[in-house]
């Protein structure tokens, strides 16, 4: 242990922290060691994000006290966090597209240095720290041109750049394949060796279990408990999150599935995207999973039979009558619904309050003549969903914006469970979404499913699209390559027909 | 549920934040009881409703602001629109009965409006461009139908129009009246009609409305047309105070109006904003000009004083937002 007298890098005791009437912090205690992987866990909306944002200065502790080596710190702004030795790579991208790698690197230098910038150098010394991540990115490419997977190594490198003492990494894999997820976990143990406290934030709890060494755990606001990694296991550690026994992630599927399909597909084919040649049907009380890589389709077929996106040619066909979705507005009027994988750009409406959210898709039956709200049908309504769901919030009137990641999501349901879908599309159900959260989103998508709804899944995340579909699709180049019956689910199965081969013969 | 009033002030600090909450009416307030202190003819009825009917005019047009506003859009021809539209009016009730001219001028107010409606909403143009155009053409067509001169109202429809304007009801000047229904009316749509629900969920965030099935494109193109129309509200109104209808009318108001809305504490982004404080932005300018008026300030430093306050407002709903 380098340079410090002190057991602990970093201890934080006593934080607490409300946002009007939503307390979101109470009392929470985490100690870092130097030289350590500490994992900080706990459900979305446990307040894992707040906790890091007050020791990066992004925001101010109700009360509480935070030690950097013993002594008290109080970062005003992110900027004064740096200068104490703090990075955080959130898992928002915060990078300039327009600029450079090596200015993106450098940018938080770029008002302190002399007058004259060296790009050079700075090129020069973005891509050492880049080479020595053992990524390959060019250090004066614009960040617009790279990938997601590059720029969040980037982001990494800009947390690096500085003489890091403390360095937090918010969800850093999400975006990872396990080739990438790998190189980062050599990167963070390099990193630990030479004395750097590193927090670290994820949802996975085998990763967890690979590379922390010690684990605190928050769950509503209060922590419950910090241990070393060796002295538990993965079930000890969603009881700690979520407070009672895991179970079974996935429900028990019991619904009826119908013979004859509630919606079918065919050869459909996208004016302006890869998606070509479509078909397949669902049937009524059916889960369909679609599975693919990133960029095979997926969410662009969606899109398509939604209407957000423009169709060359192909029919739907809605209850064995032939229908047009030219726009949403067609679809929705013909009780198709869309949840869309990006929830704050394109699911949720952050400013407006949970009540205006879900009403948005459903004035019908709550609106009479000239378009006039019955405002107590509407909070009939609106608490009828919330309790249905288990929205965790104070009131309706909360904006949805102070909601977690978990609870946004099932805001964004709520918005086409109000209206009777007949079919619905489900495009990610769980990113960026906690265990408890996830489990109650599975046994929502199965009993909409149990009352006779199509309902369409897409899905990255392998366990879940076997453990909650009938039948999985896979897409692969704008096309569905192959499906797969429940007997057939594999992870392998779906990767070979994900990169466009044939199923191996021996089963 | 909402929190009652009494919730909010008995939460911790509760008063400051009801105070921050509901900063443009207590700056409002705070106007009314400075302006009555320092001034002896404030609190006349004669002062009171000589600044009602001139905020009347600019506040019609500033509910239209809002509501494009709302929409994450803006307005610029309203100002020009006042003047085409008065021209408009005056040539009209020289030619038609009155109650023709005036559906006639507000039709054509509509049409108007549907111009940067049908441009913004269908043809995907910046709305500030849009109408930056219309507001250039307004302007010209109405000294070029007015021949650059104003007209005035020769019939009896423009004796009344005119006694109707000048005159009060219980107290209140008839033009004030007609503005408080429309923020009545704009309350009401806003909070308890489809209509304004669903452009408020335009304005915070497009993407999601378009995905969840609204017609984006039509309430879009909606809110232009119901701007342009209560344009011509507004230019009958002031038309018919001054009895004629000129093309120099309504010079840089659609300024004003965006103004006393972002005073009122919308957002130029959309998805926020309410009539009611809309209403209380166009009083505190009109209080501002009325108060500097009685003090005999000159016409200059009254606009250094304005671009004050709207910064003040600005910074005050800053602190809100925290």
């Amino acid at each position: 242990m380098k340079n410090s007298e002190n057991e602990y890098r970093l201890e934080m005791s006593g934080i607490s922290k409300s946002f009007g009437v939503v307390s979101v912090l109470k009392d929470v205690t985490l100690k870092v060691k130097p030289g350590e992987i500490h994992a900080l866990l706990g459900e979305n909306g446990a307040g894992k994000s707040t906790l890091i944002k007050i020791l990066s200065g992004v925001h101010h502790k109700d009360s509480g006290i935070v030690l950097l080596n013993g002594e008290e710190i109080n970062p005003k702004n992110t900027h004064e966090g740096q200068v104490l030795g703090i990075s955080v790579v959130y898992q928002e991208l915060s990078l300039v597209n327009d600029l450079s790698v090596a200015e993106n690197i450098y940018l938080h230098k770029l008002g302190a240095s002399k007058f004259w910038m060296n790009w050079d150098k700075i090129t020069k010394d973005a891509q050492t720290l880049i080479d020595s991540l053992g990524f390959t990115i060019d250090a004066s490419a614009k960040v617009r041109d790279l990938s997601i997977v590059q720029k969040q190594v980037v982001e990494i490198a800009k947390a690096l750049s500085e003489d890091t003492k403390v360095l937090v990494l918010d969800e850093p894999t999400t975006v990872f394949d396990p080739t990438d997820t790998k190189k980062l976990f050599d990167n963070l143990f390099r990193l630990r060796d030479q004395g750097i406290s590193i927090i670290y934030i994820s949802h996975h709890l085998d990763e967890i279990i690979k590379i922390a060494d010690s684990v605190t755990v928050l769950r509503d606001g209060v922590d419950t408990g910090s241990m070393a990694v060796k002295d538990t296991d993965t079930d000890g550690i969603i009881r700690l999150m979520i407070g009672r026994e895991l179970k079974d992630l996935f429900p028990v599927r019991d619904a009826v599935i119908g013979t004859e399909p509630i919606f079918e597909v065919k050869n459909l084919t996208a004016k302006d995207t890869i998606v070509h040649d479509v078909s397949f049907s669902v049937r009524p009380g059916e889960v369909l999973g679609i599975a693919g890589l990133g960029g095979s389709g997926r969410t662009e077929t969606a899109k398509l039979i939604f209407g957000a996106d423009k169709k060359k040619s192909g029919t739907l066909i809605l209850n064995g009558k032939e229908i047009k979705t030219k726009s949403p507005v067609d679809a929705a009027a013909h009780q198709i619904g869309f949840v869309s994988e990006d929830r704050k750009e394109e699911g949720v409406f952050l400013p407006l309050s949970i009540r205006r959210n879900v009403s948005v898709t459903n004035f019908k039956s709550i609106s009479g003549k000239l378009g006039f709200i019955n405002v107590d049908s509407e909070y009939k309504k609106v608490l009828g969903l919330i309790d249905k769901l288990n929205i965790k919030t104070p009131s309706s009137e909360i904006d949805v914006k102070n909601l977690s990641g978990g609870n946004q999501q099932k805001v964004a349901l709520a918005k086409w469970l109000s209206i009777d879908s007949k079919v619905i599309f489900i495009d990610e159900p769980t990113r960026g979404v906690d265990v408890g959260a996830k489990i109650e989103i599975y046994n929502l998508i199965n009993e909409v499913a149990k009352k006779g709804v199509g309902v369409v899944v897409i899905s990255s995340d392998m366990p879940e699209i076997m453990g909650i579909s009938d039948r999985i699709l896979v897409m692969h180049e704008g096309t569905i390559y192959g499906e797969l019956q429940k007997e057939q689910f594999s992870e392998e199965n779906i990767l070979r027909y994900s990169i466009g081969k044939a199923l191996k013969q021996h089963n | 549920m909402a929190l009652t009033l009494k919730q909010q002030l008995s939460s911790p600090g509760g008063f400051l934040k009801f105070l921050v909450k509901y900063n443009t009416i207590f700056i409002f307030i705070l106007l009314v009881i400075f302006s009555a202190l320092i001034s002896d003819v404030f609190f006349t009825s004669v002062n009171l409703s000589n600044l009602l009917k001139q905020v009347s005019g600019i506040g019609i047009i500033s509910i239209g602001m809002l509501i494009v506003i709302l929409t994450g859009g803006i307005d610029l021809s309203v100002g020009s629109m006042v003047a085409l539209l008065a021209v408009t009016f005056a040539i009209l009730i020289n030619l038609v009965i009155l109650p023709l001219a005036i559906v006639l001028t507000i039709a054509i107010g509509f049409g108007l409006g549907s111009i940067s409606g049908y441009l913004v909403a269908y043809q995907k143009m910046a709305p500030f461009v849009a109408t930056l155009a219309l507001m250039t053409i307004a302007r010209g067509l109405g000294f070029i139908y007015s021949k650059g001169s104003p007209v005035t109202f020769k019939t009896a429809g423009g004796v009344h129009m005119s006694n109707f304007a000048n005159n009060a009801t219980l107290g209140i000047p008839n033009i004030a009246i007609v503005f408080f229904l429309i923020v009545i009316a704009a309350m009401v749509m806003l909070h308890y009609n489809v209509f304004g629900r669903l452009i408020i969920a335009i304005g915070s965030n497009e993407e999601a409305s378009r995905l969840s099935g609204i017609k984006v494109n039509k309430y879009k193109f909606l809110v232009y047309a119901i701007s342009g129309a209560l344009a011509a509200t507004a230019a009958i109104i002031v038309a018919s105070r001054t009895n004629l209808g000129s093309p120099n009318m309504g010079m840089s108001w659609e300024l004003d109006a965006i103004a006393a809305v972002v005073i009122g504490g919308a957002s130029l982004n959309g998805g926020r904003g309410t009539a009611i404080n809309t209403l209380m932005g166009v009083l505190i300018l009109g209080l501002i000009g009325n108060i500097l008026n009685l003090l005999n300030v000159p016409s200059y430093p009254q606009q250094v004083v304005k671009g004050a306050i709207i910064i003040f407002a600005v910074l005050l709903q800053r602190f809100e937002s925290k």
